[in-house]
């Protein structure tokens, strides 16, 4: 019996949402996997797919959590599954897709709705590296990097409105958009026309799980907070110009 | 893969909603204080409930009917706002959000009426 | 192709495009059916509780105002039709629901202060412990309430 890490292996049971396409409904299925102290629950998902059943679908790439594509729902709560210590985890592991997006199958949710919340295009090109000691372009007090968020999906699963809206843009696409204000050379209006809709920043409960559930502090649910104080500064703004009759310039 | 839309402009400030309902929740934390003072920490009954007669000297005040006219509106504009927000949540079309508005101003009005009438029908009885 | 200086267009957030890739795929995955995913905080955050307890309290507080707004139509009977109901009114059950009355105007009331403070985006890093020591606010509130309620003799 193949194991993995070092320590004395014990055996924990996983269950795991299983369906394909063209089944009338999902199941659960329960595997007992032998792991150790160091265990990732992705681990755990390709030991199943080794040793016990070859059909489980997996979605995993860096093992590092820097590649977003492996999040699931562990117990519930939403996790990326390579950095999850089976160890942290209490009782039967029960391993489900992330919520609110489609399953294309087993634990393997369809991201095209999520990345299609998006505003698009991107027509600012952001550096992914930084040379120590560079110092920050005109316009901008520090480097503040929106590249921590890896389209995981967690936030938008975790959210309680997403539960119940599919058109909701969410979490991900807001924190992107109030990234892009902090560009000096976003078009602002045009952002903020983006996210001033019903279904945009004016959605959000402050839940505060978006928040909760990222595993790149990208912190979703203040950058939300932060459009809406915005979306208020720009209203005052307009109101101040509509209010101020139009100076009457000499003509030639 | 994205579709692009225009935006119409009515749809260009939909903070509005959340202003009012902040506004609203905000000046009730004055008007439910006053109310529920009135009706439960000047009386000493049981409970601070007020009978019929107490009732009647309260709403004859016109100062009263002002503060109380005044919570009604609120608390009913604060009410159908929440509701508002709370039905939106399951992604209705543009027609079933207009629906929804529409029956929600309608409702609040006939609250607000309502108790208006009542306002009115016991003060002029005292 | 955009590039820097290209602007970002006018339009919808792409709710057609969400909706349209959401159909061209199969079975969505929730964690509850529905509206009960609201009020699930099980292995859910600070946030999510406040979330659920404004809903909940909301909602509550929207039907007893039209309950109430039936109860004082009583008023509209008379004396006798408003002594019936006070008999009712002062018993210990209904002062009770009195006080659940009260603890739902502090939750959604404090709650809602929180929420206004922190959607302006005012204080967002510290909404948990905003949560926490209104609600200790409105703990102490809602005690001297329900002392006072219960405590007042006819």
């Amino acid at each position: 019996m193949t194991t993995v890490g070092r320590s004395t292996p014990t055996t924990r049971t996983v269950r795991v949402h299983r369906f394909k396409r063209g089944d009338d409904a999902p199941r659960m299925e329960e595997h007992d996997v032998p792991v150790e102290e160091r265990t990732t629950v992705l681990e755990a998902l390709r030991w199943i797919q080794l040793h016990a059943d070859p059909t489980l679908g997996l979605r995993h790439s860096c093992f590092h959590a820097s590649c977003g594509t492996c999040g699931v729902r562990v117990n519930g709560r939403e996790r990326l599954a390579c950095v999850t210590p089976i160890s942290e985890v209490s009782g039967t592991v029960t391993v489900d897709p992330i919520a609110n997006l489609p399953v294309l199958h087993d634990v393997v949710a369809d991201m095209a709705p999520f990345v299609a919340r998006f505003p698009e295009p991107h027509p600012i090109v952001r550096e992914s590296e930084l040379l120590p000691g560079a110092a920050t372009p005109d316009g901008i007090d520090a480097f503040d990097r929106f590249e921590d968020c890896i389209e995981c999906g967690l936030c938008l699963s975790a959210c309680p409105v997403a539960a119940t809206d599919d058109t909701y843009v969410g979490p991900a696409a807001l924190a992107y958009a109030q990234r892009l204000l902090e560009e000096p050379r976003a078009d602002r209006d045009a952002i903020l026309d983006w996210a001033d809709q019903d279904a945009g920043a004016w959605r959000c409960h402050a839940a505060f799980e978006c928040t909760e559930a990222c595993p790149s502090d990208v912190r979703p649910a203040q950058r939300i907070m932060s459009l809406r104080k915005d979306l208020g500064r720009r209203r005052k703004e307009q109101g101040r110009e509509a209010s101020t009759p139009p100076s009457s310039e000499g003509s030639t | 893969m994205t579709t692009e839309t225009p935006l119409s402009p009515e749809r260009s400030t939909r903070s509005r909603s959340w202003r009012w309902t902040a506004s609203s929740g905000l000046a009730l934390l004055v008007l439910v204080t006053i109310h529920m003072v009135a009706h439960h920490f000047v009386v000493d009954d049981i409970g601070g409930l007020r009978t019929y007669r107490n009732v009647l000297d309260y709403i004859s005040t016109p100062i009263i009917v002002v503060i109380e006219g005044v919570f009604l509106v609120v608390v009913t504009a604060h009410a159908m706002l929440g509701l508002r927000s709370v039905l939106l949540d399951f992604g209705l079309s543009e027609r079933w959000r207009s629906l929804l508005e529409r029956t929600l101003v309608v409702l609040g009005v006939v609250t607000v009426a309502y108790g208006f009438v009542l306002i009115g029908v016991l003060a002029s009885r005292a | 192709m955009s590039g820097p200086d290209t602007p970002l267009p006018r339009r919808d957030p792409g709710v057609e495009e969400i909706l349209r890739t959401r159909r061209a795929s199969g079975p969505v995955s929730r964690k509850l059916p529905g509206p009960v995913a609201w009020f699930d905080v099980r292995n859910r955050s600070t946030g999510h509780l406040a979330f659920s307890l404004n809903r909940i309290t909301g909602l509550g507080l929207v039907v007893y105002l039209y309950l109430h707004l039936g109860v004082l139509s009583l008023l509209l009977g008379g004396e006798s039709s408003w002594g019936g109901f006070l008999e009712i009114a002062t018993t210990p059950i209904f002062l009770g629901l009195d006080v659940l009355l009260v603890f739902g105007l502090l939750v959604h009331g404090l709650n809602g202060t929180r929420l206004s403070l922190i959607g302006s985006g005012f204080v967002p890093n510290h909404q948990k412990a905003l949560f926490w020591s209104l609600m200790a606010f409105g703990a102490i509130l809602l005690v001297y309430t329900a002392l006072h309620v219960f405590a007042v003799d006819g």
